[in-house]
């Protein structure tokens, strides 16, 4: 790998420890995959800020990287935690298991880790421009950040995003390489599919689409008109199903001005209809067990914009969640509050509602809630919940999610 | 009886040098959630491997799949003195990869992983073969068969 006399100098510890074996660590990393040489990254966003993924070894890491003085170079900011840093107590999490995530906090505030606890980086602090190289590993902002923005980053893992941090650099391979960013796999979808879209059907488009593509690259057709947050959503679920880490839907994504674009000029290697009987059977397998009394509802994954907040707002003004039920709108502490100023929180709160702020159900221990039966609206949520919260999952629409909450019950459709 | 000595060359993605007993399956692994990192135990009910341990063994599998999160997990086994001594693929993801260059770099243990050899791992080594994998030079040699 050619490297920059800059880069010879960290290597030979003449900018510090933490320093050389970040960099030790990306070009063992690029020397594996065929990198030719390292690129500069504009920002990092760090998946190790959780408890729950970090344990006891990340804590040791960051600890030794704090002590010999390891600071950020480049803008980085961080996923969510496990706990809700303000009302952790509120959701049953242990004492114990509390404080850790706190020392994790504290840790990376001292590296200069810009402390955004959410998997929406790119929503604020940290926004991408197109053709930008960026070290990030939270899958559903990679994926945001690489089809969406047109910015250029692998899935890195968790601490990988930290080496990249230090040095603000990664290896130049993988979708940092424009030619590796051609679709592979053509998914078509139905005319009279595409007509009717409603928001649900974006977490289980993406659900079908990780499932059949797995790590390669997806190109969609028939897609008119989106908005934000259903292509958040769309990829976050095609990342969790599968390992996407970057699609093309043509009209809609930069890369993807016409078909022939986002194929880059070759045949796809394999083609897929897609209408409403996928959509239906998809949707059949990111539901688990029978419907019910629900115990919980999750949304708000990936965490929830404000025009999000304002919808829940609206569907729940004048309601009441049944007893016995929660309801938690996961989101980050920039639109708590800006939904705050703009009265949402109120109308979400009376109705007997919770946010949780900076984490997730995915993210936080639950076991104390002894919970049985998740209703989500994220087709990611879907995807780990079973393996993560231990519950059964009951994939529904938004207004489904929200209507299960205020009735207490849930048919699978 | 002398036993067969048969060698095999592929990529070295993590450097190294491991000789162990093998532990084989044919299907994808995912580390998230696929193992308990206080026993090194695989504990994902789905996978064919479920229950059997993979401390300080060869790991022969296809192909990992999984969360960023992995080295999270990973690494615990590892900081427990119960990860793998080596790993086996036919194609290594990035993910797995960068879990065994983190190991070496901040918990100083080298657990070296070779790719692309010209035969098929889990079609031509056993569970309880004793192998040897070198992740520098990319060979991983089989010195014996399971008794």
């Amino acid at each position: 790998m050619h490297l920059t006399d800059e880069e010879r100098r960290i290597l030979d510890g003449a900018f510090g420890e933490p320093q050389r074996i970040a960099l030790s660590v990306l070009l063992k990393l690029g020397e594996a995959y065929g990198a030719d040489r390292m690129l500069e990254i504009t920002s990092a966003h760090v998946v190790g800020s959780s408890y729950q993924i970090a344990g006891e070894a990340g804590i040791e890491i960051y600890g030794q990287l704090v002590q010999q003085g390891a600071r950020v170079k480049v803008r980085t900011t961080s996923d969510p935690g496990s706990i809700d840093f303000a009302r952790w107590r509120e959701f049953k999490t242990p004492a114990d298991y509390a404080e850790r995530q706190i020392k994790i906090a504290e840790l990376l505030d001292r590296m200069g880790v810009i402390p955004t606890w959410t998997c929406t980086p790119y929503t604020t602090f940290n926004v991408p421009k197109f053709g930008e190289d960026l070290g990030w590993s939270e899958s559903s902002a990679v994926v945001f950040a690489n089809s969406v923005i047109g910015a250029r980053t692998n899935r890195l893992a968790a601490y990988v995003d930290v080496c990249a941090a230090l040095v603000g650099r990664v290896p130049r391979f993988g979708l940092h390489v424009p030619e590796s960013r051609r679709g592979e796999v053509l998914f078509e979808l139905d005319p009279d599919l595409s007509a009717s879209f409603e928001d649900y059907f974006f977490p289980a488009l993406g659900y079908l689409v990780g499932q059949v593509t797995a790590d390669r690259i997806p190109v969609i057709v028939g897609v008119r008109q989106t908005t934000f947050d259903q292509l958040k959503a769309f990829g976050a679920a095609a990342a969790a199903s599968g390992s996407v880490a970057l699609y093309h839907m043509v009209g809609v994504t930069p890369e993807a001005r016409t078909l022939e674009e986002a194929l880059g000029g070759r045949l796809p290697a394999e083609r897929i209809s897609v209408g409403r009987r996928e959509i239906a059977r998809t949707m059949e397998q990111m539901s688990t067990g029978q419907g019910g009394a629900v115990d919980v509802v999750g949304v708000g994954c990936p965490h929830a914009s404000i025009d999000q907040m304002r919808r829940y707002a609206t569907l729940l003004r004048g309601k009441r969640v049944h007893t016995g039920v929660e309801l938690w709108i996961c989101t980050n502490t920039m639109v708590e509050e800006m939904a705050r100023r703009m009265g949402y929180v109120e109308a979400i709160e009376q109705a007997g509602a919770k946010l949780m702020v900076g984490t997730c159900h995915n993210d936080c221990p639950l076991g104390a809630w002894g919970f049985r039966r998740l209703v989500t609206d994220s087709g990611k949520f879907a995807y780990y919940t079973p393996t993560t919260v231990g519950t059964d999952c009951i994939f529904a629409s938004t207004e489904g999610c929200i209507e299960a909450a205020i009735t207490g019950r849930v048919e699978r459709r | 009886m002398s036993s067969p000595r048969i060698i095999f060359r592929g990529n070295g993605c993590a450097p190294g040098d491991f000789e162990g007993e093998a532990v084989v399956s044919s299907r994808p692994f995912g580390f998230w959630q696929g193992i308990d990192p206080q026993t090194g135990i695989v504990i994902d009910k789905r996978h064919d491997l479920c229950g059997t341990s993979l401390r300080n063994k060869v790991f022969v599998f296809p192909f990992g799949r999984g969360s960023t999160g992995t080295p999270g997990i990973f690494l615990e086994a590892v900081r427990n003195g119960c990860a793998p001594g080596a790993i086996v693929n036919v194609k290594s993801e990035p993910m797995i990869v960068m879990c065994a260059l983190l190991a070496e770099a901040f918990f100083k243990v080298q657990i070296p992983i070779v790719d692309g050899l010209e035969a098929t791992p889990q079609d031509v080594l056993r569970t309880g073969d004793r192998v040897r994998v070198n992740g520098s030079t990319g060979v991983v040699e089989m010195l014996g068969p399971a008794c």
